[in-house]
């Protein structure tokens, strides 16, 4: 299995804040890797410099065997990267199709070609009833599966999902993951920031911890839960410490 | 916006008006009208698709309008070259120009790329009122009159160069149309509502916007041209007049930015008010054109800001919904 | 030299009092306000008519005009500002832009395109101070205007409804959290804006024509020095005033009469090309 994304040395500040420091990771093809961490842990500043809306002061990230540093974000997407925003950003006044085909024509060039793609991204997602609505006039969850709609027009071999699952009650949760689950058997790869525990487990084997911009523990679902660091920047030392003894 | 039934009808009978009205209405000053609506409404609609696509809002397109002018003129004047080259060589110049222009002004966004391109207009006037040696200066310069002369696009009366405005109008709405259809359409609008997600989804947002730009300018540049043949006289003042690059954002914000007819409807009600006006006021009392206007704007924007277009568009919207009983 | 920068600091003043009431509504209510020259020019009227009519000082009628801009602040705020708030750009430039043109036309209908000057007592005086001179009149705007900063200074920063406006410019969202009243806020932000631009305009009077179209003159120097200044930097904006009016004076006294605008418009676009970085408007990141 040949390596998706490698993030070596990853560094941004801004002014004052090191919002990434020194990160690290590497995401096999195929993989579901799973981005945690508190609230500012640098996760969507992750994102934002892999997809090239930020430049890193240092570091390297490559995709597919290609360096994306200094790419702009177009370029990126081109070589097979897609991103879906923590908040959504819909082409408010296009309709659903209207939206995802502005996605496809990124790979197909005429108008007839981009909308049968289009369709089968919104079919993927399920908004296959709501093709004909205005984007603005969606729920919030539909605006999601927008989102990902657009971004799987691009026809991306990697998918950077950011906090897709936020504000969904349980059964919207299921359905959520059961589409990365479909999404990863396409062959997709695919990196997920979440805050949601039962949703990580469920879809991802790999995991990264980042807390104040920095990688803290990585590994197996198992391995974090219980390790010691990850439980401190969560819950605070007190409780860090009851589980180290435990262990 | 696909018309069928009731609109295609409406359009059919638009043309056909259109295209047989100087033969019927002898009426030279009625028919000057006629010629300003269709030249506003091929600026509007040039400008519309940077504008109103693509939501850059640009208030400096008389920058390429007195580049086409004075392209034009200075080689017909100085050079003998016929004024048909010459408009099509000041798009050109109109076209280049919106590079650097382009390149200064799309680093900005909102109101300070507005201002930027107010500001390029102005020090472009500026340059054409000092420098005297090559353009004629402050005083600007007549075109000398012919007479019939079809080949320096001069003509007796007024019908000629009515077919030749209604034709530059077409070419644009052609144009327009064309654009709606294809993938530089769709860009347009994705750019105009979230420059960010279009660029995440693969779109190369300042070529769209360079290549969108040279296309407005090339258009706006022809229209220059026009207008000199015209009126047979050219200065800084009339060419780079910032009353141009107001009156094609106007027309088209009133008429429905960012549709295909926006900018003709914004014109024929913006131009007929404005000339019912100056058969009621005369042009003794200055400013009541442009105080009319600018209270017909702020209307539109507090109320309808997707302009006349946009609230046929809900009309129409909503007679459908009560039709399909939702 | 000298005297050209002189010249041109005590022009700067009243262009500081323009571009702060810009950067002070940009700032707060994240708004461009393109009518604010012609506020100023209202402003010119106001102390014109008091001046015919009544035979009162302009800078005297600063009371008169100071206050209601004011009010026109607040009104415009109302009626149509907070209409377009939290709308895209169209409708935010062109409301202004609007409001703009109708003023200006409104007084080309009113009051004809024909200067109207004010000659007070000290409208040609002069003080001769170390080989250099300076017009009394000028010297009184510029002392005027920089008692208004520096009091605006004091008003945002020492009380409470002028930190909320601090707060506001700074970060609307926590302001809000905080329990500051936008609507009240953005309203007394106006109300400052347009009086310092009324201000601006009585003190103009003595020495400088009123005219329909003379806002646009203003509103430009007010733009670039708000662009130089940093969008939303009161502080800024004055330096950057004060520093145009210079650099205006220079350039008329050493290329030519008419020059003036041209090294304006060319700042502006130099600006805008060299530092984006700095503004709002602009980004690549």
């Amino acid at each position: 299995m040949a390596d998706a994304l490698v993030v070596r040395n990853l560094n941004k500040r801004f002014g004052g804040l090191r919002a990434v420091q020194d990160v690290e990771f590497t995401v096999r093809e195929n993989e579901t890797l799973a981005l945690i961490g508190p609230n500012g842990a640098g996760k969507t500043t992750a994102f934002n410099l892999i997809m090239g809306f930020h430049r890193p002061d240092s570091g390297s990230v490559s995709a597919f065997g290609r360096e994306m540093v200094g790419l702009r974000p177009h370029d990126v997407c081109a070589h097979g990267l897609a991103r879906t925003f923590q908040v959504a950003k819909p082409f408010g006044g296009m309709t659903v199709l209207d939206n995802v085909m502005t996605g496809a024509f990124l790979r197909e060039r005429g108008p007839k070609a981009a909308r049968e793609k289009a369709r089968e991204a919104i079919d993927f997602v399920g908004l296959s009833s709501r093709e004909s609505t205005a984007a603005r006039d969606l729920t919030t969850i539909d605006q999601r599966r927008l989102e990902m709609a657009r971004a799987l027009a691009t026809q991306p071999r990697l998918l950077l999902l950011d906090e897709v699952m936020a504000g969904l009650n349980p059964a919207e949760v299921d359905q959520a993951v059961a589409l990365v689950g479909k999404l990863s058997s396409r062959g997709l790869t695919i990196v997920i920031v979440e805050h949601l525990m039962r949703a990580i487990m469920a879809v991802a084997k790999h995991i990264v911890v980042l807390d104040h911009g920095q990688k803290i523990a990585e590994g197996s679902p198992k391995e974090i839960v219980e390790n010691p660091e990850v439980i401190r920047a969560y819950l605070g030392s007190g409780y860090a410490q009851s589980a180290g003894a435990a262990t | 916006m696909r018309l069928r039934g009731r609109g295609g009808i409406a359009l059919g009978v638009g043309i056909a008006v259109m295209a047989v009205l100087p033969l019927v209405v002898k009426n030279a000053f009625a028919v000057d009208i006629c010629i300003r609506i269709l030249l506003f409404a091929f600026i509007g609609t040039a400008w519309n698709l940077l504008g109103g696509y693509a939501k850059q809002l640009s208030l400096g397109h008389a920058a390429f309008f007195g580049l086409g002018a004075y392209t034009s003129t200075l080689l017909q004047i100085d050079f003998g070259i016929s004024p048909w080259i010459g408009m099509a060589a000041g798009g050109v110049v109109g076209m280049l120009a919106s590079l650097p222009i382009g390149w200064l002004c799309f680093r900005l966004r909102g109101p300070y790329f507005a201002i930027a391109t107010i500001a390029t207009a102005q020090v472009l006037m500026l340059i054409f009122l000092k420098f005297r040696d090559f353009a004629w200066g402050a005083e600007g310069t007549t075109i000398p009159n012919l007479g019939n002369a079809p080949l320096m696009m001069q003509f007796d009366g007024k019908a000629p160069y009515y077919y030749i405005v209604l034709c530059l109008l077409a070419l644009a709405l052609a144009i327009t149309a064309w654009v709606e259809r294809s993938r530089i359409g769709y860009y347009l609008v994705a750019i105009g509502e979230d420059e960010d997600a279009a660029e995440a989804i693969g779109i190369d947002v300042p070529r769209v916007k360079r290549n969108i730009y040279m296309i407005s300018s090339f258009l706006t540049a022809l229209a220059g041209t026009f207008y000199t043949q015209y009126i047979y006289f050219i200065d800084p003042q009339t060419a780079f007049n910032f009353s141009v690059s107001i009156e094609a954002a106007l027309v088209s914000i009133v008429g429905g930015i960012g549709t295909l007819w926006g900018p003709l409807i914004g014109t024929i009600l913006l131009e007929t008010t404005s000339a019912l006006l100056q058969s009621w006021l005369g042009n003794s009392i200055g400013g009541v054109q442009l105080t009319v206007y600018s209270l017909i704007l702020m209307a539109v924007i507090l109320w309808k800001p997707t302009g006349i277009m946009g609230y046929v568009s809900e009309l129409t919207r909503r007679r459908r919904g009560k039709a399909a009983g939702s | 030299m000298a005297q050209a920068v002189v010249n041109g600091l005590l022009i700067g003043g009243v262009y500081a009092l323009v571009s702060i009431g810009v950067t002070l509504i940009f700032g707060v209510v994240k708004i461009v306000n393109f009518a604010q020259g012609e506020f100023v020019m209202i402003g010119m009227y106001i102390s014109f008519f008091l001046f015919t009519q009544f035979g009162m000082d302009p800078v005297v009628s600063l009371l008169v005009s100071m206050p209601v801009l004011f009010v026109i602040g607040v009104l415009v705020q109302h009626f149509l500002i907070r209409r377009v708030l939290g709308l895209n750009d169209l409708p935010q430039i062109f409301l202004t832009f609007a409001l703009s043109l109708l003023i200006l036309n409104l007084a080309l209908m009113l009051f004809t395109a024909n200067y109207r000057t004010v000659h007070t007592s000290y409208s040609d005086e002069v003080l001769h101070l170390g080989g250099l001179i300076v017009p009394v009149a000028k010297l009184i705007a510029f002392v005027v205007a920089m008692l208004l900063s520096g009091g605006l200074w004091v008003f945002l920063h020492t009380t409470d409804l002028g930190k909320a406006m601090r707060a506001a410019s700074q970060n609307r969202d926590v302001a809000q959290l905080m329990g500051i009243n936008p609507n009240r806020v953005f309203a007394v932000a106006l109300g400052i804006a347009l009086a310092l631009a009324g201000a601006a305009g009585s003190l103009l009077m003595p020495f400088y024509p009123a005219y329909p179209l003379v806002g646009q003159v203003f509103v430009l120097m007010a733009f670039v020095a708000v662009v130089l200044g940093t969008l939303g930097n009161v502080i800024g904006a004055l330096i950057a005033s004060l520093l145009m009016g210079i650099a205006e004076s220079l350039g008329i006294q050493f290329i030519g009469a008419d020059s003036g605008l041209i090294v304006v418009f060319l700042l502006l676009l130099t600006t805008l090309a060299v530092r984006p970085s700095g503004l709002a408007g602009g980004r690549r990141r």
